[in-house]
């Protein structure tokens, strides 16, 4: 296929970006472990890094990779607390299920 | 022709479905083929009505191959994340995440970020993740040790999340290849915004930003640069000088804030570390 080897456009980024991002909110939303929910949002960050690369690059505007910047120390300070919660939340209850959070009180 | 797109969201999310762990047998063989299936077709599909000819412009020839190399990566392996039994592997193929998005940022020519997202993904969030799994980890049935905890074995309402997340999916994909036909907005016709632009026009709009020429003139050292001379300065940086001068001449509030944010959460998390817990539950309900 000789057109196949064209140049790229933007929306075939935009389609990983997105499917990245449709994915980990499938994983966020099916998956009962603690550890793999917080893992999947921050496989909706992939995505969404990815978009905004991709927005940069075809806008030529620095602005979109300056934001991921921002986007990564969100990530960190997220992964740091959330990890820090489910560790406290083992040790309550030695498990990592999130249904066993269900009900508000104890 | 969007009816392709949803065909297409349609079928993933069978495929997806197939491949989620649940109760009795799951089919992920098929639903694996199924779904690489679907994503062929879906890029055959576009690649005949969405790549431009060969063009000095765009993104060249190879990157096209290495494009889709690691979309596939990145799709394969965002799949087995969420289907993995497994916490540790699910972190491992996360990490192949992580490498695949890295090059399709390559691609992009965006140097820096995909290094920086080696570095701070692959290298310290996911670490900490590994180390988290391992200290949250339970001790293993003595009968059957190489078996998940249930948890991990059975989703919670697959169905529903497949349908909401590809529902969401096709309303993406359809506003993203929306045709110019279908709407006046140029915005979204993908011959406005198709091509990636030329260094020249890189140039031209790097110039034209006010903030970026002020830090050139900086950089130089001489304010009475000509434009010329300008030109030349701007065609020598490369991408990572390009997103410092955008992070420190355009946002540098952002930056003090993302210093404060920084600091909270590591205040938080020593505090959240320190927190006594009295250990009331019963130590074998598991």
């Amino acid at each position: 296929m000789p057109q196949a080897l064209g140049s790229l456009t933007l929306s075939h980024f935009l389609l990983t970006g997105a499917v990245l991002f449709v994915l980990g909110l499938i994983g966020f939303l099916s998956r009962r472990n603690l550890i793999i929910m917080f893992l999947c949002t921050e496989m909706m960050f992939q995505g969404v890094v990815l978009t905004l690369v991709a927005f940069s690059r075809f806008q030529s505007n620095y602005t979109g990779q300056t934001f991921v910047i921002f986007v990564l120390t969100i990530a960190a300070a997220e992964a740091a607390m959330a990890l820090g919660l489910v560790v406290l939340l083992f040790r309550r209850k030695r498990t990592l299920d999130a249904s066993v959070w269900s009900a508000l009180s104890e | 022709m969007p009816y392709v797109l949803y065909i297409a969201s349609t079928l993933g999310a069978v495929a997806l479905f197939m491949m989620m762990p649940r109760h009795g047998y799951s089919p992920r063989k098929l639903g694996a083929l199924l779904g690489a299936v679907t994503l062929g077709g879906l890029w055959l599909f576009l690649a005949q009505h969405y790549l431009e000819p060969a063009s000095d412009r765009g993104i060249t020839a190879p990157a096209v191959v290495y494009h889709y190399i690691f979309s596939g990566l990145a799709i394969v392996a965002a799949v087995r994340v969420i289907t993995h039994d497994k916490p540790v592997y699910a972190a491992l193929w996360f990490v192949m995440i992580v490498l695949a998005s890295a090059g399709l940022l390559l691609v992009l020519s965006a140097e820096f970020m995909a290094v920086a997202m080696v570095i701070i993904y692959g290298g310290a969030i996911l670490v900490t993740y590994v180390f988290v799994i391992m200290l949250a980890s339970q001790p293993g049935d003595t009968a059957a040790p190489d078996d998940a905890p249930a948890y991990d074995r059975v989703s919670r309402e697959p169905a529903a999340a497949v349908v909401v997340g590809f529902v969401l999916l096709a309303l993406l994909l359809s506003a993203m290849f929306a045709t110019g036909d279908s709407t006046d907005s140029p915005w979204l016709t993908p011959n406005v915004m198709a091509q990636a632009p030329s260094d020249e026009l890189i140039i031209e709009k790097v110039l034209t930003n006010r903030a970026a020429q002020r830090a050139l003139d900086r950089i130089g050292g001489q304010g009475e640069a000509t434009v010329s001379q300008t030109f030349a300065r701007t065609d020598q940086l490369d991408n990572t000088e390009r997103v410092g001068l955008d992070l420190f001449e355009g946002h540098p509030l952002g930056l003090e804030l993302a210093g404060v944010i920084l600091l909270m959460s590591l205040v938080g998390a020593v505090v959240i570390a320190r927190t006594r817990v009295e250990a009331s539950q019963p130590q074998e309900k598991s």
